[in-house]
């Protein structure tokens, strides 16, 4: 009797096993991130467009105090990077790849700002795990998705697209691609772009 | 009967791990990639002809130590120092260089974005990438960096060793996959 009890639980097991590969299939790519399935690409409409004067805005820092867009016009080319979510696929490995690429942003002059729709605590907690970013991030929380909203990426669920805008010296919007938010924008794309403003 | 039940578990759990291992190990020994560009890593390879794409059973190597990982993970750049490191040990051994080959497949990445963590982190073997996400598809939900240990069966290559996150003892790690390959020295 304990054997056959044995040998149906080891079955079991195997079957329930050999299931396995498939659930690991939609398994967590890192320790802590909310799979959030796929969403429709884009869910919001542009209030902006290339040649326009970008939003000023002025939003609370991980790092502390506030940072505005103004801070860097005249000083330096601004590459805004809207992320949906803390926590959710892609965005958990947008900017650390922007960390390795340092080297290529300043080379063209230009600084990063991230930007999540998240609280301080939650993106505090979230950036950590990426390791020391050398840009700010920072909080659209509160108003709401206020800043979002200004450059037409608010989604109707109150997070943000996965959206990139350049903006030159002199505050004028260069470049936007606002992607499909389950993909990450390829760096090579963004990095040509940035080029072009040395020109 | 706590004994049996514990028993169970265990066999249960190891089952799952060995499947899992068998599953994404038989993805792994189909990957298809395209012959490097650069002359050091062909020859490091035993690639003799461009022949546009290689199996990994054409590596000429006993034993292929496959790292995937993704040039935007965190942890793929924190460990890219002891994979380099893993590189060194293999070459530095004279029982291990040219039997042991170290790989790395960028899934999920442009070949910028391998060329790109190639240079910043001075990896010495060869970084292959996977702009179409072929490989990334079949392995979703695995973690990165993740580790495979190939060897050759007949023509065709079969998984025997996988380990997904980073390692910190290179030289242990090393020891480890050589152990599992059967391979001796």
């Amino acid at each position: 009797m304990i054997h056959r009890s044995v040998y149906t639980l080891m079955v079991l097991g195997l079957v329930v096993c050999a299931g396995l590969p498939v659930a690991a299939a939609s398994d967590v790519l890192h320790e802590g991130v909310y799979q959030v399935g796929t969403l429709k690409p884009v869910d919001s409409t542009l209030r902006v467009k290339v040649g326009d004067r970008a939003p000023e805005f002025t939003l609370r820092a991980v790092s502390g105090g506030t940072i505005s867009l103004k801070d860097y016009i005249g000083k330096k080319n601004i590459m805004i990077s809207f992320v949906p979510a803390a926590w959710t696929p892609v965005c958990s490995d947008q900017w650390p790849g922007y960390n390795l690429a340092r080297e290529e942003f300043e080379q063209s002059d230009t600084m990063v700002i991230g930007i999540s729709v998240d609280n301080i605590p939650t993106l505090y907690a979230w950036t950590k795990t990426m390791g020391t970013l050398w840009f700010p991030v920072l909080s659209d929380f509160w108003p709401h998705g206020r800043t979002a909203e200004a450059y037409g990426v608010l989604r109707s669920d109150g997070t943000t697209e996965r959206a990139i805008f350049i903006i030159d010296k002199q505050g004028i919007i260069r470049y936007i691609d606002v992607h499909d938010i389950n993909s990450r924008p390829p760096l090579e794309g963004i990095i040509t772009e940035l080029e072009k403003m040395k020109r | 009967m706590k004994k049996i039940s514990l028993f169970c578990l265990v066999a249960v759990l190891t089952g799952s791990l060995l499947l899992g291992a068998v599953y994404y190990g038989s993805i792994i020994e189909k990957v298809s990639l395209a012959v490097p560009v650069d002359a050091g890593d062909r020859s490091y390879l035993g690639i003799k002809q461009d022949t546009g794409q290689i199996g990994l059973a054409d590596i000429d190597a006993d034993i292929v130590i496959i790292e995937i990982f993704n040039m935007y993970c965190p942890h793929c750049q924190r460990h890219a120092p002891t994979a380099n490191k893993l590189y060194q040990i293999i070459e530095t051994d004279k029982r291990t260089q040219g039997r042991v080959k170290l790989i790395g497949i960028g899934v999920g990445n442009s070949p910028y974005e391998v060329k790109l963590f190639k240079k910043k982190y001075t990896v010495p073997f060869p970084l292959f990438d996977d702009p179409n996400s072929a490989v990334l598809n079949k392995l979703t939900g695995i973690k990165t960096p993740s580790f495979f240990g190939i060897r050759k069966k007949g023509k065709a290559a079969e998984a025997f060793f996988m380990e997904q996150g980073p390692h910190d003892d290179a030289d242990a790690f090393l020891r480890k996959v050589i152990q599992q390959s059967g391979l001796s020295l």
